[in-house]
């Protein structure tokens, strides 16, 4: 049931306004009351209405009975932000028959109670300007319709690592087709390369071999190893997936994995699967648990003599022809799970990682002890080929460290206690160990116990950052410099070999990764979750989920739990027949379309075509409604629906209605800065409450005309709030845009005599609330100090030229 | 500890290694023995070695090629060390000088294919010795009682016939040029030249007053300068190996054409690119042809024509 609205004759507004207490959350500081009054006052408001919760049941329930027993044909909540509860309101509206886009939110809470608790009257004051402008907007406002589209029930897994594998094969065993990309030459990821597991100390390959296996048998899993994701097109349901594979000069098909070829081959170069400890041949697999066991040839170091070829004989599988190769696949919704690298300290010099031979890395350990490894399980220090018996592990190597990884990378103390437990267990009382510390961080399920383990077999635990590392040149054991910061004293120990247990960080590629799939990443470059506690295992991008390390760093049993969340997130789009999308899209006005074209290449997704002499057409499904084709249009022939020109005018009006010069006009993109904002508020950041914001999807959407038109009114500061560049826009570059188009503005307008300071572009991500409040309180002091004479009179010289530049329209 | 590479350049020697946990890789170049020809530069199948001319100082003879070798590209094969005429690399794969490419027959090894009959020789003589360009040559002889003998003069023609000569040749260094074979008066040292091809100078065009290429020749005697301070080449004694062709300065001027490799049999691509590269695919086919090998000889045509298409 949809509102009853006749086109021929408008319905009269009928706007009802619901003011949240949120608790105290809103009413300790704004005067609700107030507010509720203020909102009576507005013209077309018929109803408003207190609620303590609004989001609570019984919250909902008086909006829904308003709206029936009132005859609502509009909604204001002003509450808490929109990020956080309109699609909660938007199913309410519904519920009670109204078009569930004929509702808008004031953020009251985030925007005004938790940011100006030092200034409740300003607060209040901001929280009335804030239902004013909602009502404003809200009167303009459209039912639109929820479009749908038709949804692939097949998934792409990126990176075969614990992660990925438990995701393929989860989504394999509900049916649905899986396809797995990896960019190595084997599935497995880092844990085929461990040794044991912490904290039960069981073979690694032992436990995921069978599951690599299984990958590869499964009927629904199609394996792309040694292949690149290139390119990504689409949205969630419907994605076009570009994946290179690239030559491995062996022919799977034919390839029996027998090794002949590598027997012959005389040529060995480094193996970077055994962190480069032993060697492979030119033509070889990495380990011989490889899935799918299929040779390469390593074109870098083979000769092409060809003695491969001869010995592979009648099989056939060598062919040095072999080109990349590019598949297209479709798919509904995509898992990413690319793991992470791991850190060679070489610009740490005083710890001599690279010069001195017996420093190694916790990775590199991994390889020594391992039965399968190079030296078949014997620990022996490089320089000598003996065995150590005093060794010193060292901690948070880079991690926790503000000169290099300022975060815990998570495992290195499980592993590290796994080492020394292995170590102790092996060799007895012929190897004194040491562990140097910060703090052993082991919060996992037996992980303590683990710890007691390593204590009660008699390993020597220091707690210090170790300063520096010293060699012996001729014997090459090693003097560690420490203080022993429990006694209060600097200690030195001798060893013949020390293990740096380095952190663990983002995996090469992934800005590559991030920039295909239009991801986002965070302040250490880790991928960025939709939300860390509530959506941790989805992207911004709508049908993109994250399993593993590659979104924050986790040991096996949490990749593993992620790696079924992941499945499980994704089934829930490729379960279904059709997907939902939002229809804030741009359409285009075919009569006021010029032809000029000039969108086309502003789309960030190339949704837009134009043919000759045909006006400009919007690909529906593929719009993300960034709203960027709206703010380039010289002909202002392109509406985004839900941000019209109209409606955000209306906003900027309600906004700069009375002392306009004492107020900040901020436009802030959905993503990043309002998020950014609304951290401050979260936060309880302190700051002027002098700013009025607009929530627009993106940067870009910000058309000139909003700036002209906030000055002409005479606003005092104008500010735009973006992602920051490069990469960080949610719509791939609407920053860009709206950088080119503001560049070219600020110019103009200083040139017109307005004080550079009082239109300002911000890059605010969605974790700097600091920084959001901190432009604030900067443009709002920069205003003071200019004055409002000033402004006024700067307004004064403008508003013709303005009015003359706007009337042009 | 990490993988290890490293380089290490000095006035006799070039070292290249790499280190790693449990294995490790290493190319010496004696640069006293390194001729600055072209050999080992087109031998190598990663293109991984260079000649460099060394500026010249105008009142000192000309330096010999100075050869580089990129560690970036380099993967310790040992090819450069099989082909070199003169033995100056020698790699090592894990302490150990049996080349892979040699054991795994996926490279050929150069037949320095001398004889020496010490019956023949004149027990005064020792002409090879000092014939010998590169000093590979000793001769040790021992009298009837088994004492070593320096001078012959003194005994008695009946104890200078017992006298017995060994002669040791340095076959691993030596470019088999034949100096020693025409020097030597009694026919007792045989010698078949591992590399066969022309050598050939067009005084006409060299430039006036240069004799850079004879500065450099290793192989004292095959380039020298006539009364009019021209270049007289004498090709019975080049070991093809091209050094003079790495300083001389008119390209024209000067010709170095190898034709024919003599070596152990082998199927190898990586020898089949080599071939073409020392000599050149007209006579890499040759080869082929000789051992009747098809396909390759098919290859190399093939990919000749297209080459000489495209310079069409
Ligand atoms: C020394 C050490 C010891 C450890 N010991 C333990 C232990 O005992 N117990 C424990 O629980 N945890 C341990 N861990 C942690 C464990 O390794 C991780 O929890 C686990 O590997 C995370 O799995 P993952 O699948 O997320 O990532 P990864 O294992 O890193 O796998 C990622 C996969 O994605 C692939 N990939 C990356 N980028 C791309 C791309 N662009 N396209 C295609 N494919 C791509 C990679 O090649 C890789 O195969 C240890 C870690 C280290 C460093
Ligand atoms: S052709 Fe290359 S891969 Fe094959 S045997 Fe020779 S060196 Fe090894
Ligand atoms: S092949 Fe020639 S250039 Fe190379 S090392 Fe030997 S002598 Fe020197
Ligand atoms: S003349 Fe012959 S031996 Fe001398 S450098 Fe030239 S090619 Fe070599």
């Amino acid at each position: 049931m949809s509102s009853p609205q006749d086109p021929a004759k408008p319905e009269a507004l009928r706007v009802g306004v619901f003011v949240c207490h949120c608790g105290l959350n809103i009413a300790g500081t704004v005067d609700v009351h107030a507010v509720a009054e203020f909102a009576k006052t507005i013209p077309d408001v018929v109803y408003v209405k207190e609620n303590r919760y609004t989001c609570a049941d019984p919250g909902q329930e008086e909006i829904r009975k308003a709206i029936r027993q009132q005859k609502l044909n509009r909604v204001v909540i002003a509450a808490c932000s929109p990020r956080m509860h309109e699609p909660t309101f938007r199913r309410t509206v519904a519920e009670a028959g109204l078009n569930s886009f004929l509702y808008e939110m004031a953020n009251i809470r985030e925007f005004a109670s938790w940011c100006h608790q030092s200034d409740p009257a300003a607060a209040t004051e901001r929280a009335k300007d804030s239902v004013k402008m909602a009502v404003a907007k809200v009167r303009l406002m459209q039912p639109l319709q929820t479009i749908e589209v038709p949804v692939t029930n097949k998934a792409v897994i990126i990176g075969g690592g614990i992660a990925g594998i438990n995701a393929a094969l989860d989504l394999a065993e509900q049916g649905f087709k899986v396809y797995m990309v990896e960019s190595t030459q084997s599935i497995g990821g880092h844990m085929a390369a461990l040794d044991k597991t912490f904290p039960t100390l069981d073979c690694s390959i032992c436990i995921e071999g069978p599951k690599m296996v299984d990958c590869a048998r499964h009927p629904n899993i199609t394996i792309f190893a040694n292949s690149d994701l290139v390119k990504c097109e689409g949205y969630i349901g419907n994605f076009k997936v570009k994946i290179r594979k690239n030559p491995r000069f062996v022919i799977p098909e034919k390839c029996t994995g027998c090794g002949e070829c590598k027997d012959a081959c005389p040529i060995e170069y480094p193996n970077e699967w055994d962190n480069n400890l032993g060697t492979r041949k030119a033509i070889s697999v990495p380990f011989d648990q490889t899935v799918p066991l299929v040779y390469s040839i390593n074109r870098d170091y083979c000769i092409e003599c060809f003695k491969c070829t001869e010995a592979c004989g009648e099989r056939d599988a060598i062919d040095f022809d072999q080109k990349p190769q590019e598949v297209d696949i479709e798919v509904g919704a995509i898992v990413v799970s690319t793991g992470f690298d791991v850190y060679e300290p070489y610009d740490m010099p005083l710890l001599g990682y690279g010069k001195y031979p017996n420093v190694i890395t916790g990775m590199e350990f991994e390889r020594l002890i391992l039965a399968a490894g190079p030296t078949g399980g014997k620990v022996i220090r490089q320089s000598d080929g003996k065995k150590p018996h005093r060794i010193a592990f060292i901690l948070c190597v880079g991690s926790r460290d503000k000169q290099h990884y300022p975060y815990c990378s998570n495992f290195c103390c499980m592993y590290t206690l796994k080492h020394v437990v292995q170590l102790k267990e092996k060799y007895k009382e012929d190897v004194e160990v040491y562990v140097f510390y910060m703090d052993i961080r082991s919060p996992g399920k037996g992980y303590e116990e683990f710890y007691d383990r390593a204590r009660e077999r008699g390993v020597n635990f220091i707690r210090g950052r170790v300063s520096r590392i010293d060699e012996d040149p001729v014997t090459h054991n090693l003097m560690v410099h420490s203080e022993d910061s429990l006694l209060g004293q600097p200690i030195e120990v001798e060893a013949d070999m020390v293990v740096l247990a380095t952190a663990s960080i983002p995996k090469k590629g992934s800005d590559e990764v991030a920039r295909i799939l239009n991801l986002s990443r965070d302040a250490n470059g880790f991928f960025m979750e939709a939300h860390p506690k509530l959506k941790p295992m989805d992207a911004p991008t709508d049908g993109v989920f994250f399993a593993g390390a590659c979104a924050g760093l986790k040991d096996i049993p949490y990749s593993v739990s992620q790696g079924s969340g992941a499945a499980s997130r994704a089934a829930t789009v490729i379960s279904k027949p059709k997907w939902k999308i939002e229809p804030i899209i741009s359409i285009v006005d075919e009569e006021k379309c010029k032809k000029c074209g000039a969108c086309v290449d502003k789309c960030p997704y190339g949704a837009i075509r134009q043919d000759a002499d045909q006006p400009a057409k919007i690909i529906t499904a593929s719009c993300h409604g960034c709203g960027t084709c709206v703010a380039e249009c010289p002909s202002h022939a392109i509406t985004q629906m839900h941000f019209t020109d109209a409606q955000v005018l209306a906003q900027i009006h309600a906004a700069l209605e009375t002392n306009p010069e004492d107020k900040i006009l901020a436009i802030l993109c959905n993503w990043c800065s309002y998020a950014g904002a609304d951290l401050a508020g979260i936060s309880r950041c302190d700051y002027p409450a002098s700013v009025r914001a607009i929530r627009v999807m993106c940067s870009g959407r910000v058309a000139r005309e909003f700036v002209l038109e906030a000055l002409r009114l005479g606003a005092g500061a104008v500010l735009i709030g973006a992602c920051h560049l490069p990469y960080d826009c949610h719509y791939i570059s609407g920053n860009y845009k709206m950088k080119d188009r503001t560049d070219a503005l600020k110019a103009m307008l200083t040139k017109l005599g307005m004080s550079p300071e009082r239109f300002r572009v911000e890059y605010v991500s969605a974790a700097e609330g600091i920084h959001y409040a901190e432009v604030i309180r900067e443009i709002d002091s920069q205003r003071k100090a200019l004055g409002k004479e000033k402004i006024q009179a700067e307004n004064a010289k403008l508003k013709p030229i303005l009015e003359n530049m706007l009337k042009r329209k | 500890m990490p993988f290890k590479k490293t380089k290490s350049d000095a006035a006799d020697a070039l070292v290249l290694e790499w280190v790693l946990q449990v294995k490790n890789y290493k190319l010496n170049l004696d640069r006293n023995r390194c001729a600055g020809c072209q050999i080992c530069t087109l031998a190598c199948p990663r293109q991984a070695i260079t000649t460099q001319k060394q500026p010249k100082q105008s009142d000192e003879p000309t330096k010999k090629a100075k050869v580089d070798i990129d560690l970036e590209k380099c993967n310790f094969c040992g090819i450069c060390d099989v082909t070199c005429p003169y033995g100056a690399v020698k790699v090592i794969q894990n302490g150990s000088h049996d080349l892979a490419v040699l054991t795994k027959e996926s490279y050929p090894q150069l037949i320095r294919d001398i004889t020496v009959d010490t019956r023949r020789c004149d027990k005064e003589c020792d002409e090879c010795v000092t014939a010998c360009p590169l000093s590979l040559i000793t001769i040790s002889k021992v009298g009837y009682d088994g004492q070593p003998v320096n001078d012959l003069s003194g005994l008695s023609p009946l104890a200078k016939r017992r006298v017995q000569v060994t002669l040791d040749i340095q076959k691993q260094y030596c470019p088999t040029c034949r100096a020693c074979e025409f020097k030597c008066s009694s026919g007792a040292i045989k010698v078949k030249k591992c590399f066969e091809g022309k050598l050939a100078v067009d005084t006409e065009k060299c430039p006036p007053g240069c004799h850079e290429c004879v500065d450099v020749c290793p192989i004292t005697g095959t380039l020298t300068l006539d009364s009019k301070a021209k270049v007289v080449t004498a090709e019975q004694t080049c070991t093809f190996c091209g050094a003079c062709k790495n300083v001389c300065p008119k390209p024209e001027a000067l010709t170095v054409h190898r034709t024919k490799i003599f070596h152990t049999p082998v199927h190898s691509g990586a020898w089949n690119k080599t071939l073409e590269r020392l000599t050149s695919p007209s006579d890499a086919v040759k080869e082929f042809k000789a051992q009747a090998a098809k396909t390759r000889r098919e290859l190399v045509l093939h990919r000749f024509e297209v080459e000489e298409m495209k310079k069409k």
